[in-house]
């Protein structure tokens, strides 16, 4: 009786053992978490979006916690479990518009209203999209896959993870954390082209200060720009139909409360959620791959071609442009929608070469202009793959 | 009051008639979205050795597919195949089976035995006559979709839409009971760009023509609206510094009334006379930082 108890003990104690993380790891689970840490350390050691990295940082670590596979729901890819249902946010893509609907509420789109050539800058950064999904046929990528690696270029994560969950849902997680880990660094990727596309005297351009904007011209733009944009294309509707709306309800004046939900515990309660998720997605199993480390090499390249043809394309308008109302092309790296990151480096790199000269406000113009244009990116590349 | 509560009655009433108003669009919209988006796409006349119902028996049977990305439930709908009787099959309510998912199909069969079942109607199709099928909305009135098959159709094949929900009709090349008259196994736009634009720079050069396209058109109408807008703040300024009413040289009404008031104080001799000697005297005040400025202003961030 009593050694057939402790037999039992010993049994159940060897099948604890089964169940336990240690008996499950593999190299990949523990790769993975070293990601995660990685993650974590940069946000908090370095406060590169620390918004972001924090929650995909823990989300990596929550999703790569070994276990053994005995149908108690509790990993992101059984069908039930708690993350399951979370991540269905992700997998049906109803988080990425919610987060732009809070985006919207917070925008001011004031610098672009004030100078509207400034939007340009906006569509010609979208170049790093098409020159990555160019990129990504030629390593052996689907066109769906290409389309959905290319939006990395575009430097937003909520449209990079919505358009991967369309068209290619198996890279929604190499792509998804591509796409943050170079919004991350941006501060990083973007000077050195910044300083190779530019000359001495171009850092130097004084832009005119943005004229003041009346509250009429904020309503009409977002209403405007809603009818205009998804009218051209409407597969872009659920990205730029929230963005829109949330810039009405902050600019029409008569529904702060709608606009600050919106703009604070929505979209921290979406940018949480969807962080979580997106880092517990990228379960070593799945995510270890060579195709990611060809996402992330291809990722790194459209950041690149992004501020590039940006920086490029403001030295060419200015080909068009009277002395005086020339336009600074250390402001062209903040075409990319990374917002307000890539803003803040035009500020600070102009201010390095001119103690004076302040580009923050016409660095937001491209910027938000940016958003707009993955935006409609976005919907191109879905109207044609999807 | 009375006349007050007469006006606020009407303006309430106004505004439960835009509203009602709006409902009633907004439920028409509701209600195109839902069984108008069904088809019937394809129908097999004489089947002698095909599928087979639930009763083991082969009947000839009609497929209705939904055409739209929504659930249609079909029940309290018609099917028919006599044009004086819209109503002869009345589709039964109740029935979660007659949910359609998006772009799915439900299969009738014509065995004349309603009996059997939801999906029995109680009519028969006539091998050797024109049928003819319709299938009516729940009023009974609204003809949603017709067909009719000709004399003469062969066994075990069908005759229905070459791809589903669309409008060409023919001899389909294979039989298939709710499933997709025209089995798509790859995805035709990704093909098409794998053989055209292996490349990308078709992609490219049409989605940044889009992009720059909408981007390009938003600029010039902000533009306009910048030039329209600064030109009313100037109105604005013109008419608040009130120069709009006079002509030039004309004195405005503000320095006018300006004048008369000094004139007036001047004939009345209510004006005080100043003493012209300036005397600065110190007041001491006690400090405490419950009075100090710093402790009851909002301090802007450092930043």
């Amino acid at each position: 009786m009593h050694e057939s108890f402790l037999s039992f003990l010993g049994e159940n104690l060897q099948l604890f053992l089964t169940y336990t993380g240690f008996y499950n790891a593999t190299p990949g689970h523990f790769i993975m978490i070293a990601i995660g840490l990685i993650f974590i350390f940069l946000a908090i050691k370095y406060e590169f979006e620390p918004m972001l990295l924090i929650p995909i940082g823990m989300g990596i670590l929550i999703g790569n916690i070994p276990f053994k596979d005995a149908g108690l729901q509790i990993g992101i890819y059984e069908q039930g479990s708690v993350l399951n249902i979370l991540y269905q946010g992700v997998t049906s893509g109803w988080y990425p518009p919610l987060i732009f609907l809070g985006i919207g509420a917070m925008t001011d789109f004031s610098a672009l209203i004030s100078n509207p050539k400034l939007l340009l800058i906006g569509a010609a950064a979208q170049f790093g999209i098409f020159g990555a999904y160019t990129l990504a046929l030629q390593v052996g990528f689907e066109p769906n896959q290409a389309g959905a690696i290319g939006i990395i270029g575009g430097a937003d994560g909520p449209t990079a993870i919505f358009l991967s969950s369309k068209l290619a849902p198996e890279l929604m997680g190499a792509v998804a954390i591509s796409a943050y880990s170079y919004m991350a660094l941006v501060p990083i990727i973007q000077p050195p082209f910044m300083r190779l596309f530019t000359t001495k005297k171009e850092r130097l351009i004084r832009m005119k200060p943005p004229r003041v904007v009346s509250s009429t011209e904020k309503i009409v733009f977002p209403i405007i720009g809603l009818l205009l944009t998804c009218f051209l294309v409407p597969s872009g509707l659920p990205l730029l139909g929230m963005l829109f709306f949330g810039n009405l309800l902050k600019e029409s004046g008569v529904t702060r409360r709608l606009a600050e939900t919106a703009r604070g515990p929505l979209i921290d309660t979406i940018t949480i959620l969807l962080g979580v998720t997106v880092g517990a997605s990228t379960q070593a199993t799945q995510f270890l791959t060579f195709n990611s480390i060809k996402i992330f090499i291809l990722g790194a390249i459209s950041f690149v071609i992004a501020t590039s043809a940006g920086v490029l394309f403001v030295k060419f308008f200015n080909l068009f442009l009277k002395n005086g109302n020339k336009i600074n092309p250390l402001i062209g790296n903040a075409g990319v929608s990374a917002v307000p990151d890539s803003a803040r480096i035009s500020q600070v790199l102009g201010l390095e070469y001119d103690p004076t000269n302040y580009l923050l406000m016409h660095a937001m113009g491209p910027n938000v202009a940016g958003v707009i244009g993955s935006a409609v990116a976005a919907g191109i590349l879905l109207g044609f793959l999807g | 009051m009375i006349i007050f509560l007469y006006k606020r009655m009407n303006m309430i009433n106004k505004k439960t008639g835009w509203l009602l108003l709006f409902a009633l669009l907004l439920s028409t919209g509701i209600q195109a979205q839902r069984t108008t988006s069904i088809r019937i796409n394809e129908v097999l006349v004489i089947n002698e050795d095909n599928f087979v119902d639930e009763y083991g028996k082969r009947n000839g049977w009609i497929e209705v597919f939904n055409t739209s990305a929504g659930t249609v439930n079909v029940a309290g709908c018609f099917l028919t195949d006599d044009p004086n009787n819209p109503k002869k099959y009345p589709i039964p309510k109740g029935d979660v089976l007659t949910k359609i998912s998006p772009y799915q199909h439900a299969l009738f069969w014509a065995d004349g035995i309603a009996s059997h079942g939801t999906f029995h109607v109680n009519f028969t199709l006539d091998p050797n006559k024109e049928n003819y099928i319709a299938f009516y909305d729940s009023d009974g009135k609204t003809l949603i979709d017709e067909i009719v098959i000709s004399a003469g159709q062969k066994p075990d094949v069908s005759y229905g839409r070459l791809i589903d929900g669309k409008d060409k009709w023919g001899i389909l090349p294979k039989v298939t009971p709710s499933t997709n008259n025209l089995t798509l196994d790859t995805n035709e736009k990704i093909d098409n760009f794998k053989t055209n634009d292996s490349i990308g720079i078709g992609m490219t050069l049409t989605a940044m023509s889009v992009v720059f396209l909408g981007l390009i058109l938003l600029y010039l109408i902000f533009k306009e609206i910048g030039i329209i807008s600064i030109a009313a703040g100037k109105r604005r300024a013109k008419k608040a510094a009130g120069d709009e009413n006079h002509e030039p040289g004309e004195i405005s009404g503000d320095v006018l009334a300006a004048i008369s008031t000094a004139l007036f104080e001047l004939d009345e001799d209510v004006h005080d006379i100043e003493r012209t000697i300036l005397t600065i005297q110190k007041v001491k005040r006690t400090y405490s930082p419950w009075s100090s400025k710093i402790y009851s202003l909002r301090e802007y961030p450092r930043k």
